[in-house]
């Protein structure tokens, strides 16, 4: 299971899961699990978020 | 004249189980789960009985079962373990855990002088005698206590009393709707949980190696299978009866954590109704039946993008181009994103509807 952006033109970015099933913004709790699992390894356009500041990756609880 | 009433009580008869799905009746995602143990953390199948699983060869099926004790619930939880792990790694686990919001544990007054005791208990069996453990964790200011309970081929009742945690008198829970307390039943742990001495006298700070130890394995055969229900938390040092709920009350506490619409009936029925923004784009509004905990961040679907239409102008229904997607939440609704090849929504009312039984929306608000 991976992300992807799925569209940008709206209030904040959402993203979608590679299944298609899971879209969500950048603050949901699974994509941000993935996130930090996947830290060194995203995807282009994730990762262009993430350097953009427009994606956070947290720290976890 | 007025007389006192002389039937009060901390454990008031209606509500005193903080338990929510204690019976085992919700299963909103599916009624069962196969392949528990390849990823960390699973929500079902039973509502509000979220599955922890470390990393482990083993696997199994979870599944809501008609096969409950009579007079508690005609429902239970069953595991059925289909592949076995004998060789235990020193992190691996299996725990099944209900998660609470520290506004709903105030009654326990954990933390500060007048602490009070926590009863737990719930209705086992099993394909053979094994030894498990029940674990509460306060996670505002991480400790824990555990004990051991046997299970046996036939339902029994476990009774658990944990005693009262006072801790330095002033380490309340959160009155908010944060994770404050987890209750954990341990079937599978490695030595990181396993190594030291089990907690089980009195509250303590968490020390890893303390928390599970003593437990046999679930996942030691294949012939293994676990059944739970009638699960019950409340507030002193006796075990009452089960409390019973109704369905609908259960659900409607269930689903200010999850909410899961669909199709049941027709596929003329909609998920919400919208308003199209342009020729090809416009958002449904769905109302939550409760007010979830939180405003959910994410839009879950089943399905490819035909299992989704519009029906609006003219009457005339168009298959979606895409699946709904998330476009904002409260806690009380969420918008979601229907996108068409053609202009049937353009600036128009439309339904959001789905084509096939199997098609939902469902929102989350879990702790």
């Amino acid at each position: 299971m991976s992300y992807s952006v799925l569209n940008t033109d709206g209030f904040e970015p959402i993203y979608i899961s590679s299944d298609n099933k899971r879209t969500c913004i950048g603050i949901d709790s699974v994509l941000q699990e993935w996130l930090r699992a996947n830290e060194d390894t995203l995807p282009s356009d994730i990762q262009a978020q993430v350097d953009a500041g427009t994606l956070t990756i947290a720290d976890a609880d | 004249m007025t007389k006192a009433r002389t039937n009060a009580s901390a454990s008031p008869a209606v509500g005193r189980n903080i338990i929510i799905n204690g019976a085992m009746n919700v299963a909103q995602r599916s009624a069962s789960v196969t392949g528990i143990g390849a990823s960390s953390g699973y929500s079902g199948p039973m509502d509000r009985f979220r599955i922890s699983a470390g990393t482990t060869a083993g696997r199994l099926t979870a599944s809501q079962t008609s096969d409950g004790p009579n007079g508690i619930s005609a429902n239970c939880l069953k595991f059925d373990c289909t592949t076995a792990d004998t060789s235990i790694a020193a992190g691996e686990k299996l725990l099944i855990e209900q998660r609470f919001e520290g506004q709903n544990l105030q009654r326990i007054g954990k933390g500060v002088a007048g602490a009070k005791q926590v009863t737990v208990s719930f209705y086992v069996k099993a394909n053979a005698s094994f030894t498990f453990a029940c674990e509460l964790y306060d996670h505002d200011n991480s400790r824990q206590i555990s004990k051991l309970f046997s299970v046996t081929s036939n339902w029994s009742r476990v009774e658990l009393t944990f005693p009262a945690d006072v801790d330095d008198g002033s380490s309340p829970f959160g009155d908010d709707n944060a994770l404050s307390l987890s209750l954990f039943i341990a079937l599978h742990a490695g030595s990181n949980f396993t190594s030291g001495t089990l907690n089980s006298s009195s509250w303590a700070n968490a020390t890893s190696a303390n928390r599970h130890v003593g437990i046999d394995s679930f996942y030691s055969s294949t012939d293994n299978n676990f059944f739970l229900t009638g699960v019950q938390m409340e507030v002193g040092p006796v075990a009452t009866e089960f409390e019973q709920e109704d369905f609908g009350t259960t659900l409607k506490k269930c689903q200010r954590y999850y909410y899961k619409t669909g199709i049941t009936t027709s596929n003329q029925d909609p998920f919400g109704v919208g308003q199209g923004f342009s020729a090809t784009v416009g958002d449904i509004l769905t109302f939550f039946p409760t007010t979830m905990r939180i405003a959910p961040t994410a839009l879950e679907q089943n399905g490819t993008a035909t299992d989704y239409r519009i029906f609006g102008t003219g009457g005339n229904f168009t298959a979606c181009s895409s699946v709904p997607t998330f476009n904002g939440c409260t806690t009380n609704s969420g918008r979601s994103r229907f996108t068409t090849a053609d202009g049937n929504a353009d600036r128009a009312a439309f339904f959001g509807n789905g084509t096939d039984a199997s098609a939902y929306l469902a929102w989350s608000a879990e702790l």
